[in-house]
């Protein structure tokens, strides 16, 4: 079908405006974390300030008697150690529940977990408090990441791909007398690259983003991680505008890097995690 | 890789040759377990007992009252009556943007650069929903907020944003809009891709004008995506709170104090057993509706 040129500028010109109202909100929070307060009260709406001040960002250095290095390590130590844990654990439950299926337990697990990933999450966290007091890891790392390391999409993009090995492909290695762990390792492992991939770009960005979880298990603010910091800054009474929205930043800009570099894994990821759960 | 086999052997040994398998999944088991079963066994468990001797190690049971406590309070009441239209509101408004969004975007008017207008709308998705919930908590201030910036500087009246009970439901529906639908609008568009062209033109043959097309040929080959989304959609609104959380706080005065956010702060109060006994209701609600609508879509024909 053809289109005219004024139909075909009009509606770029709509889609444009449709992106705007996504992107905008990231501009609006960069330029007011480079902003005097002078300029945010007379110009709320200029993106590019006169002058360009970093008094917010040296704000930050110390927040609640804690350096922001901490938060920053804790973010990227917590990301790191969560999104390795969930991948290991979802991409060898997701084998084991694909190969086996009818293995006594199995069905139960299977049930088990779409139990557990229907559950209110924001609710599911009261009782964990409970649940992390009991085994004596609250206040730590370790309860937080193995928390963060229960991973519903991941296991479903995990259980997809497996399904869609050719079957013949593990016949061929069963006929040759292969062990199941020289079959994964040897056989499925190489093909899964792809998949793993996506599976880590979507934890490292839902990790990053998680915030209820580190806070409830948190005992002080040793093991607040960027995000947590950001909500604790937000409801402080002494407003310091410029610091929330320069600590957003530093929150936000380390996906929106990742984001961007590899929008078609984490898109095409997100959305077959979802389609199949 | 020899512990592994080592093992592996010995379980095969036990167990016959699927034996390994319990070993693959033995770590995912244990963390659904511990962090998922077991919390929300304890959270029904706790729905039972009186809030006072909860935590203690021989709670008080006290059978239903908690949840006939919590049928009886207004509060509550009020809180699901306003999650559910909160919700209702969310999901019809969500999916019918997202819907035409996504149908405009795979259009052949935008036949170049569309994957950009694709990627801008899916950002927020992947952003930290706190990063992006403060942003318009304070876009929508009535000092130096962006929004009344701009309805001011096109000349239309204020907004008075999340600061009035009138206008705060529309405030953080749009802030929710903002940050999740993206991801409807791309399951959308991957649903568009899959379109049977043979029909669209089948029916351009026929002269069926715009709205008949859409009804008759194009609606039912979506139905894929409107399942998942609608699915998707319920279980995410009837959840909402991290928006409450940042934003409102429940307020202005009980405007937007939904369940989540209520059972929250009954918890927070060490009303354990009111709260779990909410989060009960909740959790059933969902899965009810969660299993009501995968059968539904499954068997009505759509035609």
């Amino acid at each position: 079908m053809k289109h005219s040129l004024p139909i075909k500028l009009l509606a770029y010109a709509a889609a444009t405006l449709v992106s705007v109202f996504f992107v905008f909100p990231y501009l609006w929070m960069v330029s007011a974390s480079f902003k005097s307060t002078e300029a945010i009260l007379t110009r709320p709406l200029q993106l590019i300030p006169d002058v360009i001040s970093f008094k917010a960002y040296e704000s930050l250095a110390i927040m609640s008697g804690i350096p922001l290095s901490t938060y920053v390590w804790n973010s990227l130590w917590i990301t790191f150690a969560s999104t390795i844990f969930t991948l290991v654990t979802t991409a060898f439950g997701a084998y084991a529940l694909y190969r086996a299926p009818k293995l006594p337990g199995f069905n139960i697990l299977r049930v088990g977990f779409l139990l557990v990933i229907m559950y209110p999450y924001m609710l599911l966290i009261l009782p964990v408090y409970l649940v992390m007091f009991k085994l004596g890891l609250l206040g730590t790392m370790t309860g937080i990441i193995l928390f963060l390391s229960v991973g519903p999409i991941q296991f479903f993009l995990f259980e997809q791909f497996f399904r869609s090995i050719p079957h013949e492909v593990i016949e061929a290695a069963q006929m040759d007398n292969a062990s199941e762990a020289k079959i994964l390792l040897r056989v499925v492992a190489p093909m899964s690259r792809p998949v793993v991939m996506t599976v880590t770009l979507i934890t490292i960005l839902l990790n990053w983003a998680q915030w209820f979880p580190v806070l409830v298990i948190s005992r002080s603010t040793d093991t607040y991680t960027l995000p947590v910091a950001l909500l604790s800054l937000n409801s402080e009474l002494g407003v310091n505008f410029q610091g929330i929205m320069a600590l957003a930043t530093l929150t936000t800009a380390p996906v929106v890097v990742i984001y961007l570099l590899t929008q078609k894994y984490v898109i095409e990821g997100m959305i077959s995690g979802a389609v199949k759960g | 890789m020899s512990t592994l086999t080592a093992v592996g052997n010995h379980l095969t040994l036990r167990f016959g040759k699927n034996g390994i398998f319990y070993l693959f999944a033995a770590p995912f088991a244990i963390l659904t377990i511990v962090m998922g079963l077991w919390p929300i066994a304890l959270s029904i468990q706790t729905s039972f007992t009186d809030s006072y001797t909860a935590l203690s190690p021989q709670p008080t049971y006290v059978g239903f009252s908690n949840y006939i406590k919590i049928f009886n309070d207004p509060v509550f009441l009020k809180s699901a009556y306003l999650t559910v239209r909160y919700t209702l509101l969310a999901v019809v408004a969500n999916l019918t943007i997202a819907l035409f969004y996504a149908m405009f975007l795979s259009s052949t008017i935008l036949s170049r650069g569309a994957w950009i207008f694709k990627l801008c709308c899916f950002l927020p998705v992947v952003t930290p929903d706190v990063a992006g919930y403060i942003v318009w908590k304070w876009m929508y201030s009535n000092d130096f907020g962006a929004v009344n910036a701009i309805l001011g500087a096109i000349g239309l009246p204020e907004f008075a944003g999340v600061s009035s009970p009138s206008s705060v439901t529309a405030a953080i529906l749009i802030a929710e809009m903002w940050y999740h639908i993206g991801f409807y609008v791309v399951i959308f568009l991957a649903n568009f891709a899959m379109l049977d062209k043979s029909l669209d033109d089948a029916a351009q043959m026929d002269n069926a004008g715009f709205w008949r097309k859409f009804t008759r040929v194009t609606l039912p080959q979506l139905r894929p995506a409107i399942t998942i989304n609608s699915i998707y959609a319920l279980i995410q609104f009837l959840k909402t709170f991290t928006v409450i959380v940042v934003v409102t706080k429940g307020g202005p005065g009980t405007s937007t104090n939904f369940v989540s956010y209520y059972a929250y702060r009954q918890f927070d109060q060490a009303q354990y057993g009111e709260a779990t006994a909410m989060a009960t209701v909740l959790f059933a609600t969902i899965m009810l509706l969660a299993f009501g609508l995968y059968w539904f879509n499954q068997r009505k024909d759509w035609r």
